[in-house]
């Protein structure tokens, strides 16, 4: 036996170097993650990113924070060396980095130099890395902090090289970090440059809403008009920030920016809670846009799951989650009514042109955006128009909203109005790029795509005879009830067109509501609202449906039988690797147990908790709520009109219909100026 | 193939097999009905692959042959002529046509070649009986409510018929579940049908029984095998010749254990008119607006009170008198599901027997054991 010859051997330096970067570093945003999370650490008031060839050719990231001496230079580059973990307590973590693997897994993978200079230093130094080969300090000139600059990366590991995605992504990748980076830190200044991006600069947020300033730079001018600031607490767990209306929706989960004390997360958990948050107010492919930092007791979290810490653990998963649920829904229902200002935008770049000012390059949506920028009136767009033309400088020399702008095609022209007399004509327009695509769905309720090159509702127009009027006409019979009316939120109404929308008249400007799709959320809010008082009927099943599950599934199950059982569900254990249904919600008509139990099964191993079952019985009320619900083609009395109007004013989570589209749309009078040129 | 026959008996042997064949299909011959004239008669057949029903009818063969054509077009079109017409049916020598000419109407009708046209009669049946077509129809009637719909459990799609030793007699037996409810019907077992296996006809099957049967005097041939069933129906009335055939494939799977879930101790009786129950239930849950309504039994002491409460609408209450000796007892159950049951009821007195809010509720016919039902309650 003693003669065998050793197979087993330890591993040199170098190889487990670049085993641990390829952890840590899987692509050239992760190095711009974990360097500027360094100089964030160091105290940095500036940090300064700068990229060539999306990451792959250079990274050099600069700062003015600490700096470091020369020993501890030679040091930080050695693997596991960090002056960040106090007393090796891995559960005490007040900084991003502390594991102490970043910069020695970047030296392994590239021609790494830091050059750095501490206050107690006379002169800055120097030290390179080169696939994991150590050169000596050398003395440098510079400023106080410190500058590491990263070239060639993936040079000894062609492999991972190969595996990179275009030059474009990986760039949008590191615009990506830097953004979620800077949300954490108003105080700090970001800027983000290179040949292969377009410039991204962050100054540093002052004042008492430095952080909605800072929001509002990184997610988009119109954000904080259409996100209600969120700020709970439930035992020791504090949640802040800002959540987006359900109107102002995306189509990824890019936009959701998570943070657990400050740091930037991207867990499946939180995101699972976030849709549970949102879960009928926005369909199902759409995503709500987020700014939400959970600040807890660090040893109550654990960031030391994964090395590029993405994902976190909570000691208390279940109290984080309901805490995120029940803070954004409430704050949704005080948001009530609201919609979001986009569509207004939507609506005001609807009247304006064929041609989306969408499509101007300056407009062009950020990385990571999907939706296609020739959509104009996209509800919801957060890109809209009329925001985009507001917060890029350089668009301005073709203001699609000054009709003297320098190109006619974006200037507005009656004849590629909506309003233009034969609306025949206008699918045929060639300049229209997409014919056939009506504006406004005659149908609300069934879901679709955005529409292209919208007008207003030229389908349901053409089958109009001439000389179609309102549907309803309102004169104000008392002024001083008009009066009033005017004043609140919605308005007075004015009129029914084409029997349905609502045109109401408030102090500075008009409503448009889409009745159908308002009164179907109203009818399903109080649907809903009787369901939560009324409790849910079950049906007992003559024999228990016996379903089996693996031994975790079936555990997680019985644990959480109680919650299942006030939603409709009644199982027990039914030995270790099975449980017995026996009662079902009264509600399902037909229903596939064995299904519905495996979905809700791997909902609870994946977010440990379910909003399957009530998701589908808020389904079937949503169903009842739009057969139950006035139709387009229904003509409104004025008083029915108003009545609508305030109950909707009443009703939290009416500003959207159940699909996440806007149920009213507003227009102030200076936008509608500015459709005039009186602006 | 040249035929002609009269427009009477087309149409009625028509409106038989066209309703087997599926509005939409991927199969194109699935669309069609096979036509054979030979032997002085056309013969008639449908099918959707599960489910064959064929018939034969008089007719004056000039040529023999077959073919298939469009199954709902020639049955509208054949509806559509006037009545006492005769129709000649001609094949074209392109075999592609199929010219139908009745007076002055003409029509031409492509076709599919009779050869592609599957077969479900393959096969040999085991096991051979007959019974009346009322019995039969009473079976199925009894039954059928309490098919599941629910795929994913499909050995409930189905009535389960078997055999059973039961009083010292064998019983020939019909029963069906969701789940829900169970509903059971038997006969005293027809001769010949000792020893059959327990089989499930699906619900598509059952539905075509029910239409098939016409003349409830008549008798209904049943041959079983263990993949099939197929069940003649004997010519009844004026101008039939042959007899109608509908042979079905029958579900694959096993029927639970449904005696488990009939329950035996229930010893609190209630005896409540039939109808007066079923207009009750009926009227209270007006005030319910969604489905899974529930209504709400409060019986004691000679009365029975239904309610019904919708949170958004009101209340409803009734009050019936009843026969009734035991605890009083609150139970809920869905009035679709009771009213499901009271319409299955023969006799004018329903007999319910309780256990408690939670356990399953038997309720059958007054004095009489041939048919009962089992209907889980609702937690209100």
């Amino acid at each position: 036996m003693s003669s065998a010859p050793s197979v087993v051997r330890q591993l040199s330096d170098d190889t487990i170097n670049r085993i641990a970067a390829g952890e840590v570093i899987e692509r050239p945003a992760s190095v711009v993650k974990e360097l500027v999370e360094n100089a964030v650490d160091a105290g940095a008031g500036r940090v300064e990113i700068v990229t060539a060839g999306g990451g792959k050719t250079l990274i050099r990231v600069t700062d003015d924070g600490s700096g470091m001496s020369r020993d501890d230079l030679a040091l930080a580059v050695e693997r596991h060396c960090t002056s960040k973990l106090r007393a090796d307590d891995l559960l005490d973590i007040h900084t991003l980095g502390f594991r102490g693997e970043a910069l020695p897994s970047i030296g392994a993978v590239s021609r790494l130099a830091i050059a750095t200079r501490h206050a107690s230093e006379p002169h800055g130094w120097e030290i390179t890395l080169e696939g994991g080969l150590k050169g000596e300090p050398r003395p440098a000139g510079l400023a106080r902090g410190t500058r590491v600059e990263v070239r060639d990366l993936f040079f000894s590991t062609p492999a991972r090289l190969k595996f990179l995605k275009t030059e474009r992504a990986e760039a949008a990748a590191i615009t990506e970090v830097v953004k979620r980076l800077a949300l954490a830190r108003p105080d700090v200044r970001f800027s983000l440059s290179g040949a292969d991006r377009s410039a991204l600069d962050l100054p540093v947020a002052r004042g008492a809403d430095a952080r909605l300033v800072r929001i509002a730079q990184v997610v988009g001018a119109d954000f904080p008009d259409n996100a209600v600031p969120i700020d709970a607490a439930r035992e020791g767990v504090e949640l802040v920030g800002y959540a987006g209306l359900p109107t102002y929706h995306r189509a990824a989960s890019t936009w959701q920016f998570l943070m657990v004390n400050g740091r930037p997360v991207r867990d499946r958990q939180l995101f699972g809670a976030l849709r549970g948050a949102y879960q009928d107010l926005m369909r199902a492919d759409r995503h709500p846009v987020v700014v939400l930092d959970i600040r807890l007791d660090p040893h109550e979290v654990d960031v030391n799951v994964h090395p590029t810490k993405a994902d976190v653990r909570f000691r208390e998963q279940g109290l984080v989650r309901g805490l995120v649920v029940g803070a954004i829904r409430e704050a949704m229902a005080r948001a009530g009514h609201r919609a979001s200002t986009t569509v207004g935008a939507a609506t005001l770049a609807a009247f304006r042109t064929g041609l989306g000012p969408g499509l101007g390059p300056d407009a062009a949506p950020p990385a990571g955006h999907h939706q296609a920028a020739t959509t104009p009136r996209g509800f919801g767009r957060p890109e809209s128009p009329g925001a985009a033309a507001g917060r890029s400088p350089s668009s301005y020399g073709r203001d699609p909203l000054r009709p003297s702008g320098g190109v006619p095609r974006e200037a507005w022209d009656w004849r590629v109005s909506p309003f233009r007399p034969d609306p025949m004509d206008r699918a045929q327009d060639p300049a229209d790029g997409d014919p056939g695509q009506s504006g406004i769905d005659p149908i609300p309720d069934e879901p679709q795509g955005d529409a292209p090159l919208s007008g207003f509702g030229e389908a349901m127009q053409a089958g109009f005879a001439p000389g179609f009027g309102v549907s309803a006409d309102i004169r104000a019979a008392d002024p001083a009830q008009d009066a009033e009316r005017a004043a609140r939120p919605l308005g007075a109404a004015r009129a029914q067109l084409h029997e349905n929308y609502i045109v109401s008249q408030t102090r500075d400007g008009f409503i448009l509501v889409d009745a159908h799709a308002a009164h179907e959320r109203l009818t399903y809010e109080r649907l809903k609202r009787q369901r939560a008082e009324a409790g849910i009927p079950r049906q007992m099943l003559l024999v228990p449906e016996i379903v089996e599950l693996p031994e975790e599934d079936a555990g997680r199950l019985a644990a959480h039988a109680g919650a299942l059982a006030e939603a409709g569900l009644v199982l027990e254990p039914f030995g270790p690797v099975a449980i017995a249904v026996r009662e079902t919600p009264a509600l399902f008509k037909r229903l596939d147990i064995a299904g519905l139990v495996r979905d809700i099964a791997d909902d609870l191993a994946d977010r440990d908790a379910s909003s399957r079952l009530d998701e589908r019985i808020n389904h079937i009320l949503s169903t009842m709520a739009c057969h139950g619900s006035v139709r387009t083609g229904r003509r409104l009395r004025p008083e029915e009109m108003d009545a609508l109007l305030r109950e909707m004013e009443a009703t939290p989570n009416s500003g959207q219909c159940n699909h996440g589209r806007p149920t009213w749309v507003e227009l102030k009078l200076t936008d509608i100026e500015r459709l005039f040129g009186r602006s | 193939m040249k035929v002609t026959v009269e427009r009477a008996h087309l149409l009625k042997s028509l409106n038989h097999v066209h309703r087997v064949v599926e509005r939409r299909n991927t199969i194109p011959i699935l669309s069609n009905v096979l036509l054979r004239a030979e032997g002085g008669e056309l013969k008639l057949k449908a099918t959707d692959l599960d489910l064959e029903v064929s018939e034969a009818i008089p007719a004056m063969v000039a040529e023999p042959g077959a073919t298939t054509v469009p199954a709902h077009m020639i049955y509208d079109i054949v509806r559509k002529l006037q009545d006492g017409a005769q129709i000649e049916l001609a094949t074209r020598n392109d075999g592609a046509t199929l010219d139908l000419k009745a007076g002055r109407s003409k029509f031409a009708l492509q076709m599919l070649p009779e050869t592609d046209f599957p077969d479900l009669t393959a096969g040999t049946f085991g096991h051979r009986f007959s019974l009346s077509a009322a019995d039969l129809k009473r079976l199925v009637d009894r039954t059928q409510f309490a098919i599941s719909t629910e795929e994913t459990r499909y050995y409930l799609n189905g009535i389960y018929f078997h055999t059973v030793e039961a009083g010292g007699e064998l019983r020939f037996r019909a029963v069906a579940t969701d789940g829900h409810r169970l509903a059971q019907a038997e006969m005293v077992a027809p001769h010949g049908s000792e020893g059959m296996p327990g089989i499930i006809v699906p619900r598509k099957t059952v539905g075509e029984i029910q239409k098939l049967v016409e003349d409830p005097e008549a008798k209904v041939g049943v041959e079983v095998s263990d993949s099939k069933i197929r069940l003649t129906f004997a010519a009844a009335g004026e101008g039939a010749t042959g007899a109608v055939v509908l042979t079905s494939k029958l579900i694959d799977g096993t029927f639970p254990e449904y005696g488990r879930v009939i329950p035996q101790g229930n010893d609190k009786e209630l005896k409540v008119d039939r109808d007066e129950f079923a207009a009750a239930v009926d009227r209270v849950s007006t005030i319910s607006s969604e489905r899974g309504r529930a209504v709400k039994l409060t019986v004691g002491d000679g009365r029975l009170v239904l309610t019904v409460v919708n949170p958004d609408s009101g209340s409803a209450t009734e009050e019936l008198a009843v026969e009734y000796e035991s605890d009083p007892l609150d139970i809920g159950f869905n009035s679709r599901y009771l009213l499901d049951i009271a319409g299955q009821l023969e006799t004018d007195t329903a007999v319910f027997r309780l256990a408690d809010p939670g356990s399953p509720t038997l309720i059958h016919d007054f004095g009489q054991s041939n048919a009962l039902y089992v209907l889980m309650p609702m937690r209100v």
